[in-house]
């Protein structure tokens, strides 16, 4: 037989290194000769989409589109540390480093163009297009690839975030331990086979706190992924551990999800600025993971009516726990 | 606030290279004169060793094995214990750790002496259960105990709180040891750059703090050492802790020419770090209305042979088992294990993964037995703006859980 159920999740989750660690990023901004802005850090695009949001924030700033920001994180070398990628932190950290640098490096032009336009202030100048003018009177105009050929020395920007955590006491726990926190909720609906112990998700929604978002397709890819690593975690993925050796060893025996397990699911994007965050973004990496694994126990529990307090749910555990439950009841 | 790109869905800047097949990730780089590297790895969970190479080097083709004795630096990594050794020197800990590495001029050849190289062990008892772990009848690393962090909250009186419920439920939940199954297994390749920097191409979430180990390891300063991180293929926490950058760096010095190594999928299941399992007991109180008064909870996380994050793993395990709910009396305490298994370390989620599987059903359990909704315990109890953590720390703005819940019980039509 086939039953239904329903479940619901939700969770909060702190970012970044936490408990008064110093959680540190750096980003260097660079005039280009051709107007261009590139950003130096050491923030890795592991797939995340860090590349991308991080080009969308200083081009916001600088008025310039993705596509005038090169950005420049492969080589220890020639970028700053700014952490790793990991702890739902580089939007935040790294973010906010690369906000302010491009910020410190509009200031930079705005002042030169100042100069350069025989102006009396800054007052009413427009950074926009690759391009600062008067916004009164546009002929008044200088482009960023004409103050780059000024510069005997490319111009260029440092800036340094730190988050802010308070280690907590150790016999008591009490302390700020992370900052910002994001919260998420899931609520999917399951089928139960109750001949197989077979789960299968038909139907779920996903909410994410996002703070404010950069770039919504990019936290819908996110949300999907979380959403298809937690059905892994708590429903397939089994490493067949033994006296410590692994027997699921290969994607053949280790059962990830595909893109055909995959149901169809309703993301939502809710927005509530944070304040220390740039342009008010939280990172969302890790949280949209979280609420679906219990989301998804709590609606098998709605269905057939057992608690699983164990992962993975393989059908046959689910089945035994079925068959435990019928001869109670009987 | 209006804005010109942010909140935009820009195209993924590197999406183009990486449909199209033109991304370069470690496993695509060709070097002239290019040697292949291998790694002989423990097949017991727990022993002493003895190694026997002379075998091996004699097929043709193999330039050199490097084992303990070649580390030039400190035989030693780890993200905050330095507990993992480059190479074993004399005891293996886990099915996994690596005894050698073998350079040949082919990979064939390099497999081949990896067989070759005999290894004796003189096998130790070992503990796979953290619970028997906490006992250190078996000690992981000498002279330290399997206990390696215990996290401790302290909040208002839980006998009181549990005393003043109208509800409580009390249960054992268990997670999994999982791997993260990132799409490309890990590989690289070193070389020496004319002014002797070492190079290491290597995919890695936090090139920054490899530097630092490779320096650390090769006995150079970090500005001798420069990382290459080019197209990772995924990650979620399993590129953290060191893999194959060491071998690398150490092989590329010693023969001069590029080295490069490719892990196979099996090897990358044993080679990086995986999800803590973890035993979590929890009691969960609330009052007629629903309203949570009182929760204590045991976590035992096992990270197995070495620590890599477990501390800040099971601190953020205890910090996140209340869920994100206002409770006044909490007793939480964490503890992070030594055992013999496969290490565990960051992995997505990162111990806020595990305990809402436990924290989440005990809500619906307590809302069964007051014959409320789940979506109703969970609204009556959700952090709002001002809210105080089980920590004391205060949420002063961006906290729309309430919203959350809403719209996604909103959606599948759950009351």
């Amino acid at each position: 037989m086939k039953k239904r159920g329903k479940g619901i999740a939700c969770i909060f989750y702190g970012t970044g290194y936490g408990n008064g660690f110093p959680d540190v990023s750096r980003a260097y901004a660079e005039l280009q000769p051709d107007g261009k802005v590139a950003i130096y850090t050491g923030a890795t695009e592991v797939g995340q989409g860090a590349k991308t949001a991080l080009s969308q924030i200083p081009a916001e700033v600088l008025g310039l589109t993705v596509d005038d920001i090169i950005f420049i994180n492969e080589d220890t070398s020639i970028t700053p540390d700014a952490g790793t990628a990991a702890a739902t932190r580089q939007t935040y950290n790294t973010g906010n480093a690369i906000k302010m640098a491009a910020e410190e490096l509009k200031k930079e032009l705005i002042n030169i163009a100042v100069k350069e336009l025989g102006l009396n202030s800054d007052a009413g100048l427009e950074m926009k297009d690759g391009k600062i003018y008067l916004k009164i009177l546009p002929d008044k105009c200088i482009t960023l690839a004409q103050i780059a050929a000024k510069q005997s020395e490319p111009l260029r920007t440092f800036a340094t975030f730190t988050a802010q955590t308070v280690q907590i006491d150790p016999e008591t726990g009490q302390g700020a331990p992370y900052w910002p926190y994001t919260f998420s909720a899931c609520a999917v609906e399951v089928e139960v086979d109750t001949e197989t112990g077979q789960v299968e998700i038909i139907k779920a929604a996903h909410a994410q706190d996002v703070g404010r978002a950069i770039n919504p397709k990019m936290i819908e890819g996110q949300m999907e992924g979380g959403f298809a690593m937690a059905m892994g975690y708590v429903l397939y993925e089994d490493l067949g551990l033994e006296n410590g050796r692994i027997w699921n060893n290969k994607l053949s025996t280790y059962i990830i999800p595909t893109a055909m397990d995959m149901p169809e699911i309703q993301n939502i994007i809710v927005e509530d600025p944070e304040s220390t965050a740039p342009y008010g973004a939280k990172g969302i990496g890790e949280p949209v993971m979280i609420p679906v694994g219990p989301a998804i126990l709590n609606a098998i529990y709605d269905a057939v009516g057992v608690r699983m307090t164990e992962i993975p749910v393989t059908p046959m555990k689910l089945l035994q726990a079925i068959r435990e439950k019928e001869k109670q009841g009987a | 606030m209006s804005f010109n790109v942010i909140g935009k869905s820009v195209i993924r800047v590197d999406g183009l290279a990486k449909v199209t097949g033109k991304a370069v990730y470690p496993q695509d780089i060709y070097m002239d004169g290019m040697l292949y590297g291998k790694t002989l790895r423990s097949t017991v969970p727990h022993a002493y060793f003895t190694l026997d190479t002379s075998k091996a080097e004699k097929i043709e083709g193999v330039v050199r094995i490097f084992t303990a004795k070649d580390v030039p630096g400190h035989n030693a990594h780890g993200v905050l214990f330095k507990d993992h050794e480059v190479f074993c020197a004399q005891k293996v800990r886990r099915i996994g750790d690596p005894l050698a590495f073998v350079v040949a001029t082919s990979e064939k050849i390099a497999q081949k002496a990896v067989e070759a190289i005999e290894v004796k062990y003189e096998e130790l008892p070992a503990v796979f259960d953290p619970v028997e772990a906490m006992k250190d009848e078996i000690k992981v690393h000498d002279g330290t105990s399997n206990i390696i962090y215990h996290y401790k909250l302290r909040k208002g009186n839980i006998e009181e709180g549990f005393a003043k419920s109208h509800v409580v439920v009390e249960n054992v939940y268990k997670t999994s040891m999982v791997d993260h199954a990132f799409l490309q297994p890990e590989a690289g390749i070193a070389y020496v750059e004319e002014d002797g920097t070492i190079v290491v191409c290597a995919a890695t979430q936090y090139p920054h703090f490899d530097q630092l180990e490779i320096a650390e390891a090769m006995g150079v300063p970090a500005e001798k050492v420069k990382v290459i991180n080019p197209a990772v293929g995924g990650a979620f926490g399993g590129r953290e802790d060191i893999t194959l950058q060491i071998h690398l760096a150490i092989a590329a010095v010693a023969t001069g020419g590029p080295v490069k190594a490719v892990y196979s999928r099996e090897e990358s299941f044993v080679a990086h770090s995986k999800r803590h399992p973890e035993i979590i007991k929890i009691k969960t109180g609330a009052d007629k209305e629903g309203k949570l008064l009182a929760l204590e909870a045991e976590i035992i996380a096992d990270t197995g042979a070495y620590a890599s994050w477990a501390i800040n793993v099971t601190r953020k395990s205890g910090i996140h088992v209340t869920g994100p709910y206002v409770i006044p009396n909490v007793k939480v305490d964490a503890y992070a294990v030594y055992t013999n298994n496969p290490f565990c370390g960051a992995m997505r989620g990162f111990g806020a993964t595990q305990v809402p599987i436990a924290t989440e059903q005990q809500m619906d359990m307590l809302a069964e037995k007051l014959g409320i909704s789940p979506v109703e315990i969970r609204l009556k109890n959700a952090f709002t703006k001002g809210s105080e953590t089980a920590n004391g720390q205060i949420l002063t703005e961006s906290v729309p859980l309430i919203t959350c819940i809403k719209k996604v019980a909103d959606a599948l039509e759950m009351a």
